[in-house]
């Protein structure tokens, strides 16, 4: 009855201000910008994906943020103060906020005003991470790292129960004692997860806080639905100028985008931000080109040989480069296949022979994965693959390192089965799992067809889908499945990301997927995951890189280059995953 | 008095329906369907983070115990919040319910609207160029595929490649005009394909009262063909018409159209009912289901209280 009700208010309420947020006035400036996908919650609790992420970031505030044009990727302070003190042993962590910044205005406050951010509401938004019914996406990234914070969390004592690892020394100084160095620390703290949430309003909006954020970010959530995000900007953000130096402008690289401009203005540039979520590529493409719609977009992978003059070097035909900015970037992450290592048939075997045969069987296979075919074919030519997991732009990427593992030699992979004693009657049943869709049996045929030229009998490599991507995470983490490809966005620009992935330590169900368990490598693993940047640690990151290279667990790695593209009315430097928070120094000139 | 204590018959049948179809979604979502565990857990999550989650979602409970909560669910008209997004799920509902509900009307109006006008026509001229020149346009609707006709219709009037007059995307709905400006495209596309449909069906029905006795014997005393047609067939067959139209009533408030909303961006239920499916929130597959099976219950009671006040001579027994 409640429903029905609801739903005739709500069709009269169509008529007349059925949008799902005010219109923009005239005057005011509006950035329109468009994602893929969409994010089901703004919790820092629950940020799925970097959709999420990107909104948490505008309207919460984070002690850290990265620098907006910076490459490769470098902290500042945002409502921190400035850098922490980080004791001599790496252990402790003493931040000072910034004071005078406050909350927007929320009836969950006294007389619906905000009040200033305070060093408690960092500990209290760190400690909701770890209270069990919150279920939190990000408590892996601090968990058995802060002093007594797991502890804390599993003995439920409540928020006034201190945490030996985080206090608030005064007002506007937090300390974090670390159970070991952890010198990724202050990049989780830039992370949408570190976002720091008011209790008043926690405790007024429960669960509903994924839809009712109230943060003290440069912008304020208008609305949210599956189709659209409003954003419009926080008339009482506190005073931050564009710094376009120190935010690693370079006039070679962005002269053309018009941000020399935004010089010394105050943060953000924009009256409203309007984030579309498109999942149709066409739909995207029609409204980014249609001129009052969208500002910006990327080039659909069907379109490209509309749309480009040329792929090396990438070139717009003229009819776009008048109209647009463009920048080409990968993905700060990348794609891969992996082995699952607790697979007899393919991964360890207790008899030792049989483990150098299923060694020599995953690495014949990766001879005969052929990347180059891949990437022109489905990849539209465009990027190039990398060997190992880490990938360009991060610290212990090699580029000298041997390009073998990622080129095709069939005559190799032969040889190696041959020499192993694999043939037809003998090679097992070789299975390639995904998520059902169109594309990914494109990509078992194609994967079929080069594992017949290295001789392995077509009706022996088998397809197993799986109908939503829960069922395949689960089948995953059961560890069912012989192989299993994936993509991995990095959370913060350090390989240690990526080195976790296969630390014995983290196997399934946690990250470690293929279930590698290497004393070599895990060893490796510890030392540099503890230890400052140094030339020591880019020496042990190659090393534990080339392990997974010789080992053959994974075949990888490739980052999926996209061709940006916005309005010429438009001032940004776009980009992806890591960074967050970068609404603030778009500007869009009226027309 | 009689209206009544049928209606109220009615519906106590309706109870074990309700009952039958609840179970067996419900089976079939909790053993077939996805689970939401591995979408919720983080990065790197312990077995203990994986058994805290599935305790939360209710998976470690007997299904008896699930179903009967599913029951009080239903009963309380309270679904509880979504796993996803953590928003109550009536709340969800109560926002995308009225945008489809905006979408389809037209489209419901128009395809029903043209397709009878289009059929009386075709009866009438059974056989000649007219009516063949109308079952070649159905058949052509029937035939392309929804898909297409929505990608071509949004190159033609959307996009700077065509026409250029309504939005691609979105839902900034302040205004009567705007909501012309929004609704047009999509209820072109949907009319397009149901029209075919729509006008081949009450074309059949219909044929077969051109050629009645009556209404020859009418057409011998020289009465207006238009009356003929409107007062006298087509009243006539109201009943199969209402049917088919009646039926599609809850389609139109909770089903939405996936791929209208997909493709123009429109934040309606359909959307949200794919994304609960495709991500195993049960919440929201639970609350969409019983809503459905309820409107069709409802459905059942309103056609046979339409067909009496369209036809007296039935009895409702």
């Amino acid at each position: 009855m409640v429903l029905i009700l609801k739903l005739l208010i709500g069709l009269c309420w169509i008529s007349v201000t059925a949008s799902a947020a005010l219109p923009a006035q005239k005057d005011e400036l509006v950035y329109r910008h468009v994602e893929d996908g969409a994010p089901s919650s703004v919790d820092p609790l629950h940020i799925q994906n970097t959709y999420a992420n990107s909104l948490v970031t505008a309207i919460y505030d984070t002690l850290y943020e990265y620098k907006y044009l910076k490459q490769p990727f470098e902290l500042k302070p945002n409502l921190a103060a400035s850098m922490p003190k980080v004791s001599e042993d790496g252990l402790v962590y003493t931040f000072k906020l910034k004071s005078g910044v406050k909350f927007t205005d929320d009836p969950a406050f006294k007389d619906g005003k905000g009040r200033e951010v305070v060093a408690e509401d960092f500990v209290y938004s760190l400690k909701r991470h770890f209270i069990k019914s919150n279920r939190s996406n990000g408590k892996w990234l601090w968990q058995g790292r802060i002093k007594g914070l797991d502890k804390w969390g599993q003995e439920s004592g409540g928020y006034q129960k201190e945490v030996d690892g985080i206090k608030a020394l005064d007002r506007f100084t937090v300390q974090v004692t670390l159970v070991k160095p952890f010198p990724q620390f202050l990049y989780t703290l830039a992370l949408g997860y570190a976002a720091i949430v008011p209790r008043e309003a926690d405790e007024k909006y429960g669960k509903q806080i994924s839809v009712h954020p109230v943060g003290s970010g440069p912008f304020v959530l208008e609305s949210l639905s599956s189709t659209k995000a409003v954003l419009v900007k926080n008339s009482a953000y506190r005073k931050e100028i564009f710094d376009i130096e120190l935010h690693g402008y370079e006039e070679a690289k962005h002269g053309s985008t018009g941000i020399a401009k935004l010089s010394g203005k105050q943060l953000p540039l924009v009256d409203q931000v309007e984030v579309s979520y498109i999942k149709q590529p066409s739909s995207l493409w029609n409204s980014f080109t249609k001129g009052n719609e969208i500002q910006y977009g990327w080039v659909p992978t069907v379109q490209l040989d509309q749309v480009l003059a040329s792929r090396q070097p990438l070139k717009l035909k003229k009819d776009f480069s008048d109209r647009f900015h463009m920048r080409v970037a990968s993905d700060f992450g990348y794609v891969y296949l992996e082995f699952n290592m607790n697979d007899s048939s393919i991964g360890y075997h207790k008899d030792p022979e049989q483990n150098k045969r299923n060694h020599a069987l995953r690495c014949a296979i990766r001879k005969g994965f052929d990347w180059q075919n891949r990437i022109d074919r489905m990849y539209h030519g465009i990027g190039e693959a990398f060997p190992g997991i880490i990938p360009p732009g991060v610290d212990g990427f090699d580029p000298s390192l041997s390009r073998e593992s990622v080129e095709l030699d069939v005559n190799g992979a032969k040889q190696l089965l041959k020499k192993h004693n694999w043939n037809a009657k003998t090679l097992p049943n070789l299975y390639y799992s995904g998520v059902n869709s169109v594309d990914f049996r494109k990509f078992f045929v194609q994967f079929r067809s080069w594992m017949s030229r290295i001789g392995y009998p077509k009706e022996k490599v088998k397809l197993k889908t799986f109908a939503t991507f829960g069922d395949y995470s689960k089948a995953i983490k059961d560890g069912r499945l012989m192989t299993h490809s994936m993509g991995w966005g990095l959370d913060y620009p350090d390989a240690e990301n990526v080195l976790q992935l296969y630390y014995g330590p983290n196997k399934s169900p946690g990250s470690n997927s293929s279930n590698f368990n290497n004393s070599e490598y895990n060893e490796i693993y510890r030392q540099a995951s503890a230890m400052q940047p140094s030339v020591k640690r880019t020496e042990l990151y190659k090393k534990a890189n080339k392990i997974l290279i010789d080992e053959c667990v994974v075949i990888a790695g490739f980052s999926r280059t996209r061709v940006h593209l916005w309005h010429k009315n438009v001032s940004m430097y776009p980009t992806r995953e890591v960074l967050g928070n970068y609404f603030k120094y778009v500007n869009v000139k009226p027309l | 008095m009689h209206f009544l204590r049928y209606t109220v018959r009615k519906i106590l049948y309706g109870i074990p329906l309700i009952l039958g179809v609840t179970f067996i979604s419900f089976l079939l979502m909790v053993y077939f369907g996805p689970e939401q565990t591995y979408t919720l857990l983080g990065k790197n999550p312990t077995p203990e983070d994986l058994e805290n989650i599935r305790r939360q979602l209710g998976y470690d409970l007997p299904f008896i115990t699930r179903y009967a909560q599913y029951l009080q669910e239903i009963f309380t008209f309270d679904f509880g919040y979504s796993a996803s997004s953590n928003e109550r799920v009536l709340d969800i509902l109560a926002r995308t319910v009225p945008v489809s509900i905006m979408v389809s009307i037209p489209g419901f109006l128009l395809g029903n609207g043209v397709g009878i006008c289009l059929a009386l026509c075709a009866a009438h001229f059974r056989g000649l160029w007219p009516d063949k020149l109308i079952m070649f346009f159905s058949v052509f609707g029937m035939s392309v595929s929804l898909l297409i006709v929505i990608i071509g219709f949004q190159m033609i009037f959307c996009s700077s490649y065509g026409l250029n007059w309504f939005p691609v995307q979105g839902w900034d709905v302040d205004s009567f005009f705007d909501y012309l400006k929004y609704v047009t495209v999509p209820t072109m596309a949907t009319s397009f394909v149901a029209i075919g449909y729509n006008t081949r069906f009450f074309r059949s029905v219909l044929v077969e009262e051109i050629d009645s006795d009556h209404v020859r014997t009418m057409k011998a005393f020289g009465i207006h063909p238009l009356i003929i047609i409107i007062v006298h067939v087509l009243q006539n067959n109201l009943i199969p018409i209402l049917t088919r139209m009646i039926f599609t009533i809850p389609y139109i408030l909770i089903g939405g159209s996936i791929l209208i909303e997909s493709f123009f961006a429109i934040p309606g239920v359909g959307g949200v009912t794919y994304d609960a499916i495709s991500s195993g929130d049960l919440p929201i597959m639970k609350a969409v289901i019983s809503i459905y099976t309820l409107l069709y219950v409802g459905v059942l009671i309103a056609t046979d209280l339409v067909y009496r006040l369209v036809d007296p001579r039935v009895e409702l027994g």
